[in-house]
C-alpha cells in the first residue's frame, strides 16, 4: 500500500456547511464598506457590476498612507472618520467610494 | 470644621432631650452634572491592536506640544519628523516615549522554554540604571540621550524634545518639554461652605475588622447621628460622599478555590459576595442621608481594564432603590456645584510608581497633570481597552480638584498655573489602613483630613 491506513479512515472528515452558504467566504464578510476584492457568487447581489481596478487601487493607497494610522482592525470607514476629526484632513474621494459601494 | 463650631455646644449632650429636637436640613444639591461619558463604553470589541491608542494620542497631542515647543524655544524652531531628521541640525521633534526596562514582567519570557525561568516575584519598583529611553512617531524610533531623566519618566508619555541628532544614530538632547497645564476652566463655585468627602479603600471583607468601626464612625458623621449639635450642623454643610474605589479588600480577591478539588469548594461562595452585602448595607446608610457616587476599584468586582465601568446596580439592591446612589466609572469626571472634579481610584498613580523613579504619589499626580495624560502607561503595562477614535485620558480641560485614590496617605496642594488655572491636587489616603477621610471645601478649594478611630488617642478632627 501507498499510504499507510487509518483507523479513522472509515470516517472521512468533512466540513460541515449550513444550509445555503456560499462555497468559499471572504474573512470579513461583514464590513459592507469594504469593497470586495474578488467577485464570488453571492446569493445577496446577484447583478454586481465588476469592480473598478483604479478604485481598488485607491482604497489600497488609502490602506497604506501612514498618516491616518493604522488601518487594521477598523473599517475604512471609521479610519476616514478618525483621520477627519483629528484634522488631518483625507480625500474626500475616498469616502464617497466608501458610501458608495 | 468641625472642631470650632463643635466644641461649644458639647454641654447639650448633658441637657435632658428637649420637646422639639433642633433639626439641621442638609445643604441641597444644586448643580451636579456628570461628565464621565468618554469614560462610559458602550459596545465594547476587542479584536483591535493597540497600535490605534499610541496612534490617536500622538496625533491628538501634537498640536498642543508643537506650539509649547515654539513658545519654549522659540517661533523660529524647527518641528521635524523622525524620519527627516538631518545629522547635526538642532530640531525639535514630538513623539511617544518608550522605556525599555530589562525587569520589566514580560510574558513571553515567562512562558519561554528555553530559559527554563521561573516566573519573577512581584517587585515594588521595576527600575534599574540600565533603562534606555527611545522616541517614537508613526514610523520611526531613535534612542534619547542627554539631559534626560531616563529613571523618572515611563513609556507612553508624549513629549518634544529639542536636540541634534548625533552620527551615531542617538539623539542628544539639549531640553525637553511636555504638554504642560491644560486651559483653565471658569470658577463658579459656590459662594458659602459646602464640602465634600472623598474617601477611598473602605476595604470590606478583609480578615481583620478593625477598620469596621472606622467605617461605621464615618457612616454615622456623615448622616448626622454622632455628636452634639454643633457636629450635626457641621455635617450637614456635606454635600456629597464620593468613594473612590477598593470598596472591597484584596482579601476578597484570593483564588484558592480554583486550584483546590470541587469536593472541598462544594459549599464555600466567594469572598466578595459577604462583602458586597456589607458595602449594600453601608451605602443604604449613607444614601438615605446624602448623595454617594461610588466608584471602583482595583479589587472589585468590575472589569480590570481602564476605564472601569461602574458597578451593578443588581448587586447593591437596598442601596439602588435611592436615587441618591450613583455608581459611576473609574476614572470619574463630574462638575459638583460649578467645581471640575476629576480622579481615579489610584491604579493609574501606582503603575506609574512601579515603573519610575518618583517616589511621593502627590509628586506623581501633579506630573500626570503636566504630562496632559491620566494615565500614560497604558496599555503597556496597565490594562486598557483599546480606543480607536480617540483617547479619553487625555486631559484637555483643567480641573479643580484632581484626586487618586488608594495612597499611603494624605496629601493635598494647590496648584496655580500660568494661565490662571488653580487645581487642588490630592491623595486619598487607603482607608483601611490608616482610617483617614478627606473634606474639601468647595468654596476655597481647601482640603483636611479627618480621621476615624476609636481609641481616643486622635478624635474627631
Amino acid at each position: 500500500m501507498d499510504k499507510p491506513r487509518r483507523i479513522t479512515d472509515s470516517f472521512p472528515r468533512r466540513r460541515r456547511r449550513g444550509p445555503g452558504r456560499p462555497p468559499g467566504r471572504l474573512k470579513d464578510k461583514k464590513d459592507k464598506d469594504k469593497v470586495q476584492v474578488k467577485v464570488r457568487d453571492c446569493p445577496r447581489a446577484p447583478s454586481q457590476p465588476p469592480t473598478d481596478p483604479a478604485l481598488l487601487e485607491m482604497l489600497r493607497r488609502f490602506d497604506l498612507s501612514w498618516e491616518y494610522g493604522p488601518c487594521t482592525g477598523i473599517t475604512r470607514l471609521q479610519r476616514w472618520e478618525r483621520a477627519q476629526e483629528l484634522g488631518l484632513s483625507p480625500p474626500g474621494p475616498i469616502r464617497d467610494a466608501l458610501l458608495e459601494h | 470644621m468641625f472642631s470650632e463650631q463643635a466644641a461649644p455646644t458639647a454641654e447639650g449632650l448633658l441637657t435632658p432631650p428637649s420637646a422639639e429636637p433642633p433639626t439641621f436640613p442638609r445643604v441641597p444639591v444644586s448643580g451636579y452634572s456628570d461628565c464621565s461619558q468618554p469614560f462610559q463604553l458602550g459596545e465594547r470589541s476587542f479584536s483591535r491592536q493597540y497600535a490605534h491608542i499610541y496612534a490617536v494620542r500622538l496625533a491628538g497631542m501634537r498640536p498642543g506640544l508643537e506650539r509649547r515647543a515654539q513658545n519654549r524655544w522659540g517661533n523660529d524652531v524647527v518641528l521635524r519628523k523622525l524620519s527627516e531628521l538631518q545629522a547635526g541640525e538642532k530640531c525639535c521633534v514630538v513623539g511617544t516615549l518608550f522605556k525599555s526596562m530589562q525587569l520589566q514582567p514580560s510574558i513571553l519570557q515567562e512562558i519561554s522554554e528555553e530559559h527554563n525561568l521561573v516566573p519573577q516575584p512581584p517587585l515594588p519598583k521595576y527600575i534599574q540604571p540600565s533603562d534606555e529611553l527611545l522616541l517614537e512617531d508613526e514610523l520611526q524610533r531613535i534612542k534619547l540621550e542627554g539631559a534626560i531623566d531616563v529613571q523618572r519618566l515611563v513609556t507612553g508619555t508624549i513629549l518634544a524634545v529639542y536636540g541634534s541628532e548625533q552620527d551615531d544614530g542617538v539623539f542628544l538632547v539639549e531640553d525637553h518639554c511636555f504638554a504642560d497645564l491644560p486651559p483653565p476652566l471658569p470658577w463658579n463655585g459656590p459662594s458659602s461652605d459646602r464640602f465634600v468627602l472623598l474617601a477611598s479603600g473602605l476595604g470590606l471583607g478583609s480578615v481583620s475588622g478593625e477598620a469596621l468601626l472606622s467605617t461605621q464612625l464615618l457612616v454615622d458623621v456623615v448622616t448626622g447621628q454622632l455628636g452634639a449639635e454643633g457636629e450635626q450642623s457641621c455635617a450637614a454643610h456635606i454635600a456629597r460622599v464620593i468613594l473612590a474605589g477598593n470598596l472591597l479588600s484584596q482579601n476578597t480577591q484570593s483564588r484558592d478555590t480554583i486550584n483546590k478539588a470541587k469536593y472541598l469548594t462544594k459549599k464555600t461562595q466567594a469572598a466578595s459576595v459577604e462583602a458586597v452585602k456589607m458595602l449594600d448595607e453601608i451605602l443604604l446608610q449613607l444614601c438615605t442621608s446624602v448623595p454617594v457616587d461610588v466608584m471602583p476599584g482595583e479589587f472589585d468586582p468590575t472589569n480590570y481594564t481602564l476605564p472601569q465601568q461602574p458597578l451593578h446596580r443588581c448587586m447593591l439592591p437596598l442601596a439602588s432603590a435611592y436615587a441618591t446612589l450613583r455608581l459611576v466609572t473609574n476614572p470619574y469626571q463630574a462638575d459638583l456645584d460649578g467645581v471640575r472634579f476629576l480622579g481615579t481610584s489610584g491604579q493609574n498613580v501606582s503603575d506609574i510608581f512601579k515603573y519610575s523613579s518618583m517616589d511621593d504619589y502627590l509628586e506623581i499626580l501633579e506630573w500626570t497633570l503636566l504630562a496632559g495624560h491620566i494615565s500614560p502607561t497604558a496599555p503597556d503595562t496597565l490594562g486598557c481597552y483599546p480606543f480607536y477614535k480617540s483617547d479619553p485620558f487625555i486631559l484637555t480641560e483643567c480641573p479643580h480638584v484632581y484626586f487618586c485614590g488608594n495612597a499611603p496617605r494624605f496629601q493635598s496642594k494647590l496648584l496655580q498655573g500660568k494661565e490662571g488655572q488653580r487645581v487642588l491636587l490630592l491623595t486619598v489616603p487607603d482607608f483601611s489602613a490608616t482610617q483617614t477621610a478627606c473634606l474639601i471645601n468647595l468654596r476655597n478649594l481647601t482640603c483636611q483630613p479627618i480621621t476615624f478611630s476609636g481609641f481616643g488617642a486622635d478624635d474627631e478632627d
